[in-house]
């Protein structure tokens, strides 16, 4: 370190690059970069989540190697408290032990390791979703034991835990590397620890809400008179609809719909870190892709030809009490869903909800992928028994999928508890009939249900990066089958297959008719859809989906796009590409050019500028729309928000996360400048004073005074200024 | 640990100027007066070594450049304080109500020294006691936890040194006694010198040797002033 004076020289001046010459504080602290924190969400009785202290919270470095390392922290342990720096394979074993006795717990780092990877990671509750469950659930998770839908599953997610954690995926292992050099300099040594200088964490994720929703709400709103401060905003976003024909006021009662929906969102512990791949992509995917090949099975302008439609819906934030099926749900029976065309509960025939199916996924290599089909009615719904023959039938030449149904009120978390909750009347009896669609029967295949691990390898997806061509054509599952580009085992290959055939069933219950033809989904966009879901936004498919008058813009960043809902007040990414893939890959493109499009108008339809595969520009002509997704009760005036009947989740606001790793002082360099302190200057007192006093006789009297005395002295004396 | 740190570390820096302050200078205006122009003329010192610093871009790395034409200018603006405060003296006799300010020619010089060590000591710790709130200390990369106390020695050291020195420096100046202007230059650079072995972190190897100047130099600066050792041991049998 630099001499106490002359480093000063280049403190202030500071653009030396000698390791000397750094300010002082980085050679203090080192911060650790990446790192995603847990932060705090509130219901309407209760907080979830985590918070640091508002300076941020300090512990001493612990690396959790093992069960005993916890319990020597939350017992034995000294010099507390503690930071617990443990691994995603270590978690599940030693959660518990911090959350019963956090004394000595400063906080959590949490970080995935490569080399030892967990069998299961879930901060979800057992039972997700259980308090907005239509009746009929049996999964509790409060009872010990029992089948529950999700059985590693913490319910982190749901708890207040009463410190911060970090996550720190695995990309960022030098920062773990950097923490593990420090505490093996300073803290092996466990039973010395009090007293001498120890290796130390600070994580500083302060949350502004607390309480409940009821109460933050109040708080932000209340203390708007005199610094307008938000302290909470309500979770919150868009569902993405479709409907195979337009809609319009005039031409909708001539029709009945299936409504086929799915989930885009999901969800995890860490802000940003939510990748969802067997949790939601699966499913939405599928949706998505289905969706595009009953658009080439079945022309637009059949429209007049067909008694039936189909409405393709993606519900947005049901990993939070389902607040998209629950804001529909409730415009259904308030007759306003869609705005443009409301549905009433009589006109859709049936219900098919495509739940969580990725799981099955990471399990097996081969083309198999068993399904389950949930049908919470007893007695025989003919709509449903015909959908499932069709499915199977449809399913027949790959052998996939092999639907199970399984007759149980018990429903695992999906849209359909929203249904069955608010549109009771017409679910409970059938003539709203219902199923699902999962890959699952009692407990989740899923081991990864909603958490930071649900990442594209849990799903055995492998990037094939195939071109498409300018006109948009991808390649066939079967061309790609043939060369060897897939195999049949590839996830991409079994979507496309699961796609096909549930779009064949709905040309079927449109139509009247088997499908006869060859057109199938295609394995290739499902590869290029399932690219830019996991991995990377600046993909081919959302580049040509995007607004063309975007264009002069940077790319979007090469990571995927979050899909936690988030708040209400911002509009989240995800659900937009969704809703412009849909666009573009079902929408017919019009011969016009930009101003053309942007006056066209034709009832039941809404035109889209897009960048098109080409990138020069295309006007799409879709029936795509998006609603609000955001809860009832946030919409209903007087709402009660502890009554439990709709989701009301807020998200706290936050001002900053950060994590620093540093030597914290043992208390020795304090000790000895208190005493040397303390005697320098009791010293330089009883000298001074010594001196001082006794000064005219210790210094010799000065030999003569410069100035005399003379008349000018006297009269400045007397003005005394 | 931390702000015990902070609280320790500026007593241990500032403790003794303070009460150095509180019983020989705050009692009288012209003497603050003083004490506040010379931290002013280390202020400029300083701004003039900096600039230099900055100009000359190839040396700017190297720490012994800057602190050689630090120390030169700190020294020639010593001199500037003497010629300033010879100058001046009659007339702040003349508007002082203490008429025995004059008494002892020297009273100025350790003032002045007083303020322009003061303000040198300040600089040179507070930047380090700002960072030394904590919540963390030294140790991650290099150094260790007892940075702050030896920082903060150092830094009394300083003050105290810039005092003396300002004694001596003024009194060899009245005397025509270069002698003792060259030892003033010389320790300074010195000690100067030793505070660049810290940053190969060799505390000891730089305060006790500062420290030992440090007494050579209160002995001399005594000695300038007309003090006795006699009279001083005299003072003190005479009391009991």
């Amino acid at each position: 370190m630099a001499s106490c004076r002359y480093q000063v020289l280049l403190l202030i001046l500071c653009t030396s690059t000698l390791v000397y010459a750094e300010r002082l504080h980085e050679q203090i602290y080192s911060s650790i970069e990446g790192g995603a924190a847990c932060f705090r969400r509130l219901n309407g009785t209760h907080q979830a989540g985590c918070s640091s202290a508002d300076n941020g919270a300090v512990g001493v470095v612990h690396m959790i190697k093992e069960i005993n390392d916890a319990q020597w922290l939350v017992q034995n342990a000294s010099a507390g408290p503690y930071m617990a720096v443990v691994s995603t394979a270590q978690f599940y074993d030693v959660i518990e032990i911090f959350m019963q006795q956090p004394a000595n717990v400063a906080g959590i780092l949490l970080y995935d390791n490569a080399t030892d990877s967990p069998t299961a990671f879930s901060q979800e509750s057992r039972c997700p979703n259980e308090y907005s469950s239509a009746p009929g659930n049996t999964c509790s998770s409060t009872v010990a034991g029992g089948i529950v839908w999700n059985t590693k599953g913490t319910g982190l997610l749901r708890r207040n835990i009463p410190f911060p954690i970090f996550y720190l995926p695995q990309s960022k292992s030098d920062e773990i590397d950097k923490i593990q050099v420090c505490y093996e300099k300073f803290n092996l040594d466990k039973s010395n620890q009090k007293g001498n200088p120890l290796c130390s964490l600070q994580l500083n994720s302060f949350m502004f809400a607390a309480v409940n929703s009821e109460v933050c709400l109040r708080r932000s709103a209340s203390s708007a008179l005199l610094t307008p401060t938000k302290v909470c905003d309500p979770l919150g976003d868009n569902n993405v609809y479709y409907s195979l024909f337009p809609r319009t006021e005039e031409t909708k009662s001539s029709k009945s719909v299936t409504l086929v929906t799915a989930r885009i969102d999901t969800a995890s512990l860490f802000d940003g870190v939510s990748p969802g791949a067997a949790s939601s992509v699966v499913g939405m995917v599928t949706l998505l892709t289905a969706a595009t090949t009953l658009s080439q099975l079945i022309p637009a302008k059949d429209a007049k030809l067909h008694e039936q439609n189909v409405l393709w819906t993606l519900f947005n934030g049901e990993a939070f009490d389902y607040i998209g099926s629950q804001r529909v749900a409730y415009d259904i029976s308030k007759g306003v869903w869609p705005a443009a065309a409301p549905l009433s509960p009589a006109d859709i025939r049936l219900h098919v909800e495509i739940g969580q199916i990725g799981g099955a996924l990471s399990n097996s290599n081969d083309s198999s992928w068993p399904f389950h089909a949930f049908v919470p009615y007893s007695n025989i719904i003919p709509e449903i028994n015909e959908f499932l023959d069709m499915m199977t039938s449809n399913a027949k030449p790959y052998n996939t999928p092999v639907i199970t149904p399984e007759f149980t009120t018990n429903l695992p978390p999906s849209s359909l508890h929203s249904f069955r909750r608010i549109l009771k009347n017409v679910t409970e009896s059938g003539e709203l009939p219902e199923v699902l669609l999962v890959d699952h029967s009692n407990t989740f295949s899923n081991l990864f249900y909603q958490s930071a691990l649900d990442e594209y390898g849990k799903i055995r997806f492998n990037y094939k990066n195939l071109t498409i061509s300018d006109t948009g054509v991808f390649v066939s599952t079967d061309a790609l089958l043939a060369n060897g580009t897939l195999k049949e085992g590839d996830p991409q290959v079994k979507i496309a297959r699961l796609a096909t055939a549930l779009a064949r069933t709905l040309y079927q219950t449109v139509t009247g008719t088997a499908y006869s033809g060859n057109i199938t989904a295609s394995a290739h966009l499902v590869d290029e859809m399932l690219y830019c879901f996991l991995q990377s936004q600046a993909c081919r498919l959302i580049m040509a989906a995007d607004y063309a008058s975007s264009s002069g813009g940077e790319s979007p960043p090469a990571v995927p796009a979050p899909l936690y809902v988030g708040v209400a007040a911002w509009a989240a990414t995800a659900p937009v590409f969704a809703a412009h893939l849909l666009a573009l890959l079902t929408g017919a493109q019009l011969p016009a050019n930009r101003t053309v499009c942007d006056t066209l108008a034709e009832p039941g339809y809404s035109y889209y500028w897009l960048r098109g595969w080409n990138h020069s520009g295309v006007c799409i002509q879709t029936t795509m729309n998006m609603s609000a997704a955001v809860s009832p009760a946030f919409a209903i005036t007087d709402y009660d928000l502890s009554s439990g009947m709709y989701s009301s989740w807020t998200e706290s606001v936050w001002q900053a996360m950060s994590a620093r790793v540093f030597v914290s002082a043992g208390g020795g360099g304090a000790g000895a400048a208190a005493g040397a302190g303390v005697a320098a200057t009791l010293l330089a007192a009883a000298l001074t004073y010594w001196l001082h006093r006794h000064a005219d006789r210790i210094f010799a009297t000065p030999a003569a005074s410069i100035v005399n005395d003379d008349a000018a002295s006297g009269i400045l004396r007397t003005v005394n200024c | 640990m931390t702000l015990a740190e902070f609280f320790s570390c500026s007593l241990l820096a500032f403790g003794a100027p303070l009460v150095m302050f509180s019983l020989t200078v705050a009692n009288d205006p012209v003497r603050i007066i003083i004490m506040i122009a010379a931290a002013f003329g280390w202020l400029l010192s300083f701004l003039l070594s900096s600039l230099v610093w900055y100009a000359v871009v190839p040396l700017r790395s190297y720490l012994a450049f800057g602190m050689v034409f630090a120390v030169i200018f700190q020294e020639g603006f010593r001199y500037g304080m003497y010629l300033l405060l010879r100058k001046t003296e009659e007339g702040l006799k003349e508007i002082s109500e203490n008429h025995n300010i004059g008494s002892n020619k020297l009273e100025m010089a350790y003032v002045s020294g007083l303020g322009f060590g003061t303000m040198s000591g300040a600089f040179a710790l507070v930047n380090v006691l700002a960072d030394s709130v904590g919540p963390g200390t030294l140790g991650l990369h290099s150094g260790t936890e007892y940075f702050f106390v030896t920082s903060a020695a150092m830094t009394l050291c300083m003050i105290l040194l810039n005092t003396f020195w300002s004694v001596i420096f003024f009194s060899g100046f009245d005397e025509k006694n270069y002698l003792k202007v060259g030892w003033v230059v010389l320790s300074h650079f010195f000690v100067s010198g030793l505070s660049l072995l810290n940053s190969r972190e060799l505390y000891a190897a730089t305060i006790l040797p500062s420290y030992i100047v440090l007494l050579i130099t209160a002995y001399v600066a005594f000695r300038s002033a007309g003090g006795s050792t006699a009279k001083l041991v005299q003072s003190f049998s005479s009391r009991s």
